[in-house]
This record gives structure tokens, C-alpha cells and sequence, in this order.
């Protein structure tokens, strides 16, 4: 093989996302039917429908698999994995390759992906979503100008929210016993990256 | 009951559709006793509902007309209608099958002059055209019916209209008295060819089979297009009768798929191609687009692939649509990816037909009778009971009417070898 093509098409790719991403062992039953593009509601908003990406994983091309915006795109509604004729948990693929895509720096630009990092560092934080925290860390992810921008643009949205009590000034909810979540994440982080050495 | 021991060298055929008439007919004229069973009103199966058969597009009649005649003429074969085989038990040249049966109302004096239904007023569902329309309480179960006799619903009897019925009949053949019963029969062997019925088409929940009039299932199609169906034969859209020239098949509408008949039912694919050739036939300008997974063509059956293809009036798309919606005119609206060009695609037809599977009859009404089936319920020879118990046809597994045929002769060797104690 010529370098050029080994440097797009990564072929032994679908053989990796097979035995590392949850569920994608089932992948090979894929017929390539068409029903879980067709039954997903953004379909129209995604670079390739789930059928497209499930064919580009077995083509080997690794790159525009990982930095597809299909992986942020999807709502997670499960219309394509109840509706697959073939069994396959496609929600639960694009889910694992979406970590994938954050693991490997794929991911960044994505709107979604970034509010799903501020999400979670909330989350992990405080053992609760803080609205007014989370909000500016994902406004502020695309960089301070855009962060004022969008800050202020969203402004009296805030504030009416503030007078609904749907938002509050002061201190970050917290959850009681934050160290034993703090405990409880290192753990899974422990198991985890003792499971990656075993994927291989 | 049957006597302790009572051996018999009779063989039981469950089923009077095609394979059923073929495994009785080809072992009682190769010597054997047969006694063939059929819970209707008349023999012939589903093959008898379909219009045309694939591939040289021949009417049913003509095969079912030679086989009646080898039952006519043959002394060795006994048909029994309006009978379910309810169970089975015993062992190989001993079986006792219990026989459950349904009043006709109507003895073997009829002539079939049609005077009873003359006489009738109410009206009944017609499963003979799937229910599309319906038939005088007194009436033939189809054109083709054998025994040629007619048929009075339970529904009237008691009532008024059953006596002016009865006086109606010249020949004393309506018989208003007979109760369902029951006997009990000892036979050798059995053989199982209980068919099959289609695929519940309200399962497919996305495609709205029961929200849109204006989608149909294939053996619907096939009685659209009989001369002897519900518009007979005109291929009319059921919501306002206007002639449907743009139509959509949708394949696999059931089968190849875990939610619902996980295997290939192996006809479908070759009657939606039939029925872009009734199509094409019917009107000139019919456009009819089938919409597929891949085209499953079985061995000879490929040229019949290759000649509807070659029409550019109908077109194939690779996709397995997603949903059914309508629009203001009552049209039903596909929606899905087209999977070779990957647009998305939203296109509206006259009428959609639901290209449903073969369901086994036994996979839901199974007999007492220590069947075996495989996976999906479609019944296998087995050694239970003694091994003197096979199937043919549908029942044995999704195949079309030459392959039913086929095994059908084969089920009827295996029964008298049996029976004969090979
Ligand atoms: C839309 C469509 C179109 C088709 N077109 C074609 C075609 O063009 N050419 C072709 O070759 N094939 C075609 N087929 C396939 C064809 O219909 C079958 O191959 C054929 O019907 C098989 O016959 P059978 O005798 O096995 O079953 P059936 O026709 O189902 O007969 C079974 C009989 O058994 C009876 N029965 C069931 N249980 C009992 C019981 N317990 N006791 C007594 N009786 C019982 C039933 O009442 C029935 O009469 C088509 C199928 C479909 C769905
Ligand atoms: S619905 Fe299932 S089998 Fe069909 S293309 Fe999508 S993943 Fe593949
Ligand atoms: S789960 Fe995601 S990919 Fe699947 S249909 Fe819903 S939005 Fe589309």
C-alpha cells in the first residue's frame, strides 16, 4: 500500500471500534438498510446519517469517523436502535466513539461537545448542574470575545430567570458528601484505565 | 377412542392448501389410505387467494382444477372440511388424532345453484378477499371451491332468516341443526402442512398500515387485481377508488428483521415484482417504485427479476423506508434514506403495498401434538411420537409454490415409508 492511503484509511479501524466501543461488536450485522438515517429526526443536520458513518467506520477512515458532527448532533431520541432491523445499539455506538472523539481531540470546536465538558465538570464538581456556571463555561470555551458576546447577548435572558427563581446569584448548589463523589469518580477512573490495557 | 393397539396404515394430511393437496394426491395414487383435513369451507389455501402466480404470471385455477381432478378420481383419498386437527398423541403406525368440526350447515346434496344466497339479506366479512368486502351469509367460500358446496355463517342461524334460507333450497341441503363436533382417528403417519398467514401489517407501527387507507398489504394486492377480488380487477386505491398508477413497494415489510419474522420469507421479493407486472399491465403509464434491502431472486426465478427490471417504468431504491406519513390528498408520503445517493427523500404515492412475510400457521395455532419446530416455529421432522410426523410446504419453512410442491412429494414418500414400516 501506497503511504498516502494508509495515512487516510485506517484499516484495521473497524476492528478496533468493534472491540472498544460498547455495543459496536454487533456492527458487523449491519445491512446497510437505510432505516436508521431515515428514522432519525435531525437527520437532515448531521455531516452523515448513522448508516453512512457505521459504512465510513468499515472503510477505515478513522479521522472523518472521530470528527463527524453526527457524534454531537444526536439527540439520543433511540428511533434508529428500536427501529434497526438488525439489533444494533447505534445510539450507544455513537455515544462511545463521542468519548473516543473527546479522548483523541477530535471534538473540539463541536458546540455540543463542549457544553457536554461543561456539563460534566459541574457535575463532578459539585454533584450538581450549576445553570449560571455552566452556562458561562460553555460560552467562554469558544474563547473570551465570544464569551462576552454571548454573556451579554443573554444578559436579560439571565436576569428574567434570576427574577423566576430559575436561576440564582451566590454560592454553587452543592451536593452533602462531595468527597465520597470525588471517591467514587477517582475509582471508576481507576477502573477504567485499568479496562483500556484488557481492550487490546 | 381408539382401541389399545389399533394399528393403521392411513395417512393424516393436516392442511389443504397446495402442499397439503399435493403430499394427499401423490401418496394415495402411489397406493397409500390418506385422509386430508382443512379447517375451511374448502381446499386450495392461500394459493387460491392470489390473482396470478410468478413466473410465467398463469392463473391459480389451472393447477388447483388438475388437482381436484386426482382427488375426484382417486377412491384411496378422503377429504374432510370445516375440520381442525386439534392434537395427536400415540406413536408411529398408532396415532390417535382428534378431529374437531365446524357446521357448514350444508350437506353434500348441494348442488351449488346459489338459491340459499339469493335468499340471504345479511351480509358477512369475506376472508376470502381479506375482509376488502363481504358476501351473503349463504355463500361459496371462492369460485374454486372444493367440495363445490356452499356455506351458511353461524352468525344468522337461529334467526329468520336462516328458515327462509333453508326453504329456499330446492334440493334439502341446508341443514340448520348441525353442531360443531368432535372424533377421534387412528392413523399411521401424519403430515404437517398447516401454511402459513401473513405477517400482522399493524405491527409495523412507523408505516400506519391502520392509520392510512391508502396502504395495503401484498395479499391485498393480490385480491385488488383478481378478476374474482373485492374491484374485480381493477387495481383501485381503497379511499376513493381512483385507479393507483404511482405506487410504492415496500420490502422486507416484517421480514429480516429481530423486532418482527427474523428470516427471509423468501416469496416477497417475486410477488412485488408480480405486482409491478399487474401494474404495468393494468395501466399504461403506471410508475412503480420498489424499495429494497437487496433483491432476493432465488435461482430460476432470476430472469423474472431480469425482465421486470429491464421495464424503465419501474424502478428499484436501495432503502428500507422509515415511515409513512399522508398528505392533504390522502396520499401516503415515504420517508428514508436513499442508501446510494444518501438523500434523504420524502415522495408521495397513490398507494403503498406492504411487501409482508409468510408467518408458520403452526408459530401461533399449534396443535397438541409434541411438534418440533425450529427457531422461528416452522415444523421440522422430528423423532418425537415415534417419527412418523413430517411437514411440507410453508408450514416446513418459507417457500413458494413449486418448492411446496417439491416437498410436498417428499413428506408423502417419508409418510408411506412409515407407515409401510421402511
Ligand atoms: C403476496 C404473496 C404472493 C405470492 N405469490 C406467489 C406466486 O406468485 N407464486 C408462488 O409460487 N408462490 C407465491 N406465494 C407463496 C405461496 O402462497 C405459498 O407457497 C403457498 O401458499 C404454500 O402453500 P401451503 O399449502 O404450504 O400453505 P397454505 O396455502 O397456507 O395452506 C395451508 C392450509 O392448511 C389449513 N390448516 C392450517 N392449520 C390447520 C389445522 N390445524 N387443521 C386443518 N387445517 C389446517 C389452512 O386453512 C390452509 O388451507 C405468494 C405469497 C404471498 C404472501
Ligand atoms: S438500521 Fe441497523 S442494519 Fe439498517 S443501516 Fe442502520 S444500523 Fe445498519
Ligand atoms: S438516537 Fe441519535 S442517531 Fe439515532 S435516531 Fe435519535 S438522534 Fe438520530
Amino acid at each position: 500500500m501506497a503511504g498516502a492511503e494508509t495515512a487516510t484509511y485506517d484499516l484495521g479501524f473497524a476492528k478496533w471500534v468493534a472491540g472498544n466501543i460498547s455495543g459496536a461488536d454487533k456492527l458487523s450485522m449491519c445491512m446497510q438498510c437505510g432505516m436508521c438515517s431515515g428514522s432519525c429526526p435531525i437527520g437532515t443536520q448531521m455531516d452523515h446519517g448513522p448508516r453512512k458513518l457505521i459504512m465510513m467506520i468499515r472503510a477505515g477512515m478513522r479521522d472523518a469517523v472521530l470528527s463527524a458532527n453526527t457524534l454531537w448532533n444526536c439527540t439520543q431520541c433511540y428511533n434508529c436502535t428500536v427501529r434497526c432491523p438488525r439489533g444494533i445499539p447505534v445510539t450507544e455506538i455513537l455515544q462511545g466513539l463521542a468519548t473516543v472523539a473527546v479522548a483523541e481531540g477530535h471534538a473540539g470546536g463541536e458546540p455540543t461537545a463542549r457544553f457536554s465538558e461543561a456539563f460534566w465538570w459541574s457535575l463532578a464538581k459539585f454533584g450538581r448542574t450549576d445553570e449560571r456556571l455552566v452556562t458561562s463555561r460553555f460560552y467562554f470555551s469558544a474563547g473570551l470575545a465570544e464569551g462576552v458576546r454571548k454573556s451579554r447577548e443573554n444578559l436579560a435572558i439571565a436576569l428574567r430567570m434570576i427574577k423566576a427563581r430559575r436561576m440564582h446569584l451566590g454560592a454553587p448548589h452543592k451536593i452533602k458528601r462531595r468527597k465520597n463523589l470525588q471517591a467514587i469518580l477517582a475509582k471508576a477512573r481507576e477502573i477504567e484505565a485499568r479496562g483500556a490495557g484488557e481492550g487490546d | 377412542m381408539a382401541a389399545q393397539g389399533a394399528r393403521s396404515e392411513t395417512i393424516l394430511v393436516v392442511g389443504g392448501g397446495i402442499a397439503g393437496i399435493t403430499t394427499a394426491v401423490e401418496a394415495a395414487e402411489a397406493g397409500a389410505e390418506v385422509v386430508l383435513v382443512e379447517r375451511g369451507p374448502s381446499l386450495g389455501g392461500r394459493v387460491a387467494q392470489l390473482s396470478r402466480y410468478f413466473p410465467k404470471l398463469c392463473h391459480p385455477t389451472c393447477g388447483l382444477e388438475i388437482n381436484y381432478q386426482r382427488i375426484r378420481g382417486n377412491r384411496r383419498l378422503r377429504v374432510i372440511t370445516m375440520a381442525t386437527v386439534a392434537a395427536v398423541t400415540g406413536d408411529r403406525g398408532a396415532y390417535t388424532a382428534r378431529i374437531e368440526t365446524r357446521p357448514r350447515h350444508v350437506t353434500a346434496r348441494c348442488t351449488g345453484c346459489g338459491d340459499c344466497a339469493r335468499a340471504s339479506q345479511t351480509r358477512v366479512p369475506n376472508p376470502y378477499n381479506y375482509d376488502l368486502d363481504t358476501v351473503p351469509a349463504a355463500h361459496l367460500a371462492h369460485p374454486m371451491a372444493y367440495p363445490m358446496r356452499y356455506v351458511i355463517a353461524d352468525s344468522v342461524i337461529g334467526t329468520p332468516e336462516a328458515d327462509r334460507i333453508e326453504a329456499a333450497c330446492r334440493y334439502g341441503a341446508v341443514d340448520l341443526g348441525e353442531e360443531p363436533g368432535a372424533f377421534d382417528m387412528v392413523v399411521g403417519a401424519v403430515v404437517w402442512a398447516t401454511g402459513w398467514r401473513p405477517y400482522d401489517a399493524a405491527k409495523l407501527q412507523p408505516y400506519g398500515y391502520e392509520r392510512h387507507a391508502n396502504v395495503i398489504t401484498n395479499v391485498e394486492m393480490e385480491r385488488l387485481a383478481a378478476t374474482t377480488g373485492p374491484t374485480l380487477g381493477q387495481i383501485l386505491r381503497p379511499s376513493d377508488a381512483k385507479p393507483a398508477k404511482r405506487v410504492a413497494m415496500i420490502q422486507c415489510a416484517g421480514s429480516r428483521d429481530h423486532n418482527h419474522l427474523p428470516y427471509c420469507s423468501r416469496i416477497c421479493c417475486l410477488a412485488s415484482l408480480k405486482h409491478a407486472a399487474y401494474l404495468r399491465e393494468a395501466y399504461a403509464d403506471a410508475e412503480v417504485d420498489i424499495y429494497y434491502i437487496d433483491i432476493r431472486a432465488h435461482d430460476k426465478l432470476e430472469s423474472f427479476h431480469a425482465r421486470i427490471k429491464a421495464d424503465p417504468r419501474v424502478r428499484f431504491i436501495k432503502s428500507k423506508p422509515a415511515s409513512i406519513s399522508e398528505n392533504e390528498a390522502g396520499d401516503p408520503v415515504l420517508h428514508g434514506e436513499d442508501t446510494l445517493t444518501r438523500d434523504l427523500y420524502e415522495t408521495a404515492y397513490d398507494m403503498v403495498v406492504l411487501a409482508i412475510g409468510m408467518a408458520p400457521t403452526a408459530g401461533d395455532a399449534m396443535p397438541e401434538a409434541a411438534l418440533e419446530t425450529d427457531e422461528y416455529g416452522f415444523i421440522v421432522a422430528a423423532e418425537t411420537l415415534g417419527g412418523g410426523m413430517f411437514s411440507a410446504g410453508v408450514a416446513a419453512g418459507p417457500l413458494d409454490v413449486s418448492l411446496s410442491v417439491q416437498s410436498a412429494t417428499a413428506a408423502a414418500l417419508k409418510a408411506i415409508q412409515a407407515v409401510r414400516g421402511g
